[in-house]
């Protein structure tokens, strides 16, 4: 039997000149044990989510560990790929600097466009053919989510299958929407390269718990598709997810504006008619409007960033409408 | 009064919020001119045009031009995005959400939808509909009708405008969540004009397009005793086949002389790409073809495939 061997190489998927003097590279790590299947996971598309970065580090450590452990653990290619946006990290910027577009409307791109287009289109070339792509996301600065996955409709028979194995606490069904189509989820889905959407945790804050879990997930997924050998030992899954669509999630968005301060725990069972938080003024005393949940049900999203406008969103409640069997 | 509140909330930690806007003109029925700009709140040449127009308008109701009598009922905004004009911002600068991109809004949903929501209810019944942009801090357009697969009679009434350009587009994905893309639901006609560059006023192209405004108001009979010079200029139509585009082949700093709206011969000289760190001339920018010069990049700073130049051939 040939000597088994896990190769560790990090590379320039598009490497750009910049206005003065710096060099642009989006790079990646690509971990080549065997010759089965290749899988991906993506981060940073959003330069103000960091969680997906987390992940990718977790998993780097991982597959360090098997390369000095057990390289033939690794029967297929992982690429990771943590930061797609990478001036928008560098800025804290969650759109593309100087462009001022979310990188996540601008897929599948072209070879020969601006900036943003060229990310899309080096990205969709890598990605395409993958057996499966990860595409990690960390809500924004304003909303706390649980681990979830996101499925458009149109993909949902591929795709809810794998997403159950992730790992994670909730599968979200959204209908077709054409201003999706421009995602790098929504072009790998429409060539036939299967990529789930995780959104969780909260924009410029990492969450290690979420991004642990999440990675039980990927691991238990890779397995299943062949990427990690059978025998390599792994945690076993602890979470198991509710499915969510427009049936059975309620938006809650402030009718006044003001301070938000929740008075319950995110990702907690509610009644109908519950206090969740109440809307106050910095400017004076005594409460402007109480926010009550309007079902039975669990409180999945959830505020973190307080002020708020009329209509900014302050919660999201799921009644329960069990799991997919 | 010719002013009202189009919407009315309340802030965080100041005065409560509105945006007003003008009505003016015959108070009978919908207003048959809706004009709005200022979805973006740095595009600034637009909401001077607008605040001009209103002005100009409330005096001929006034009396001020005794030839002059508004037949119809015109309502303006000059700003939408109050905050972001306020402020400097582009987008709505509580989320950084793009205005234009939340239409056709929801009453009960984000502010920004809320928004979104009240001024396509307050315009969409008009007769004729402009939303007024000016590009973005880093591109200067010739002023220009914008049609995004429009109907015959939008092609017609284009003209109207006496702009030097009209320039045919399709509809992207991204597109269909625009105010003007909202419109098209809607009986009636609508437009986008493109005026200069974010940030600052460019007083030339402002007074074309206030001309251009009063014009279009005296043709479509909502404003009678306007006289229109018969040897208006004519406006030149352009569909997407016939723009011709520069890319910058290296990133660096670009710097030109040119003005809008010239005539450019083949092989002309348009400018140059300099190495920001070393200050060699990396590209001499030339004209690929003959035509109108439409748009230039004002914005130096380069990467390499940014859009420099577009060129529009007869
Ligand atoms: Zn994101
Ligand atoms: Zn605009």
């Amino acid at each position: 039997m040939p000597e088994s061997s896990l190769s560790i190489t990090t590379s320039c998927i598009l490497s750009l000149e910049m206005p003065y003097s710096e060099r642009l590279c989006i790079r990646r790590t690509v971990y080549r044990g065997g010759n089965g299947p290749r899988v991906a996971i993506v981060a940073g598309i959003h330069g103000d989510e960091l969680e997906g970065l987390y992940v990718c580090q977790l998993l780097a450590d991982w597959l360090e560990r098997m390369a000095r452990e057990n390289p033939a653990g690794l029967t297929g290619t992982v690429e990771l790929y943590p930061a797609m946006n990478p001036l928008g990290l560098d800025t804290l910027t969650r759109a593309i600097p100087v462009f001022d577009t979310d990188l996540n409307r601008n897929f599948p791109g072209s070879p020969s466009g601006d900036l943003p287009k060229r990310i899309a289109h080096a990205a969709i070339g890598n990605l395409s053919g993958a057996a499966l792509v990860i595409d990690i996301h960390a809500s924004n600065i304003y909303l706390r989510e649980i681990p979830q996955v996101r499925i458009n409709t149109d993909f949902a028979d591929r795709l809810v299958p794998l997403a159950q194995r992730l790992n994670l606490d909730l599968i979200w069904l959204h209908g077709a929407m054409t201003v999706l189509e421009a995602t790098v989820a929504h072009s790998l889905n429409s060539v036939g390269t299967p990529c789930l959407v995780v959104e969780m945790g909260v924009g410029m804050r990492i969450t290690p718990d979420y991004c642990r879990q999440l990675m039980t997930g990927i691991l238990t997924l890779w397995k299943d598709l062949g990427v990690l050998a059978p025998d390599v030992e792994l945690p076993s899954l602890n979470h198991l997810p509710l499915i969510a669509d427009d049936s059975n999630v309620h938006y809650l968005n402030a009718p006044t504006s003001g301070l938000f301060v929740p008075v319950i725990e995110h990702w907690t069972d509610v009644r109908k008619g519950q206090l969740l938080g109440n809307i106050v003024s910095p400017l004076q005393g005594g409460i402007l409007a109480e926010v009550r949940s309007p079902v039975d049900g669990i409180l999945f999203t959830l505020r973190e960033y307080p002020l708020v406008y009329e209509g900014s969103l302050m919660a999201r409640v799921m009644a329960r409408k069990g799991r997919l069997a | 009064m010719s002013s009202r509140d189009l919407v009315l909330m309340t802030a965080p930690l100041r005065e409560d919020f509105t945006i007003p806007c003008h009505e003016i003109g015959p108070a009978a029925g919908n207003p048959a001119v809706s004009f709005v700009s200022g979805l973006h709140g740095d595009e600034i040449n637009g909401i001077y045009i607008l605040a001009r127009l209103a002005d100009f308008l409330t005096a001929v109701e006034e009396g001020a031009y005794p030839k002059l009598r508004l037949a119809q009922r015109v309502l303006i905004i000059p700003a939408v995005n109050v905050l972001g004009a306020n402020t400097l911002r582009r987008a709505w600068p509580f989320d950084q959400s793009d205005q234009n991109r939340m239409f056709p809004g929801n009453q009960m949903g984000e502010t920004t939808q809320r928004i979104a929501y009240t001024v396509l209810e307050a315009t969409k019944k008009s007769a004729y509909r402009v939303d007024l942009h000016g590009s973005n801090l880093y591109f200067e357009e010739l002023p220009q009708v914008r049609l995004y697969d429009p109907t015959p009679e939008e092609r017609e009434t284009a003209r109207l405008f006496g702009l030097p350009a009209i320039m045919e587009r399709s509809v992207s994905p991204v597109f269909t969540t625009t105010l003007m893309y909202s419109w098209k639901y809607w009986p009636g006609q609508s437009f986008l004009l493109q005026v200069g560059q974010a940030g600052s006023i460019q007083l030339p192209h402002c007074q074309q397009v206030f001309r251009g405004l009063v014009a279009f108001l005296g043709r479509i009979g909502v404003l009678e005793g306007v006289e229109v010079a018969e040897a208006d200029q004519e406006a030149l139509y352009f569909t997407r086949e016939c723009s011709v585009r520069i890319y910058a082949d290296r990133a660096g700093m670009f710097v030109s002389d040119k003005t809008l709206g010239g005539w450019v011969s083949k092989g002309q000289e348009l400018g140059y790409i300099y190495d920001s760190f070393n200050g060699a001339v990396r590209t001499r920018v030339t004209a690929p073809a003959a035509g109108l010069l439409t748009g230039i990049r004002r914005q130096p700073m380069l990467f390499e495939g940014d859009l420099l130049v577009r060129i529009c051939t007869r």
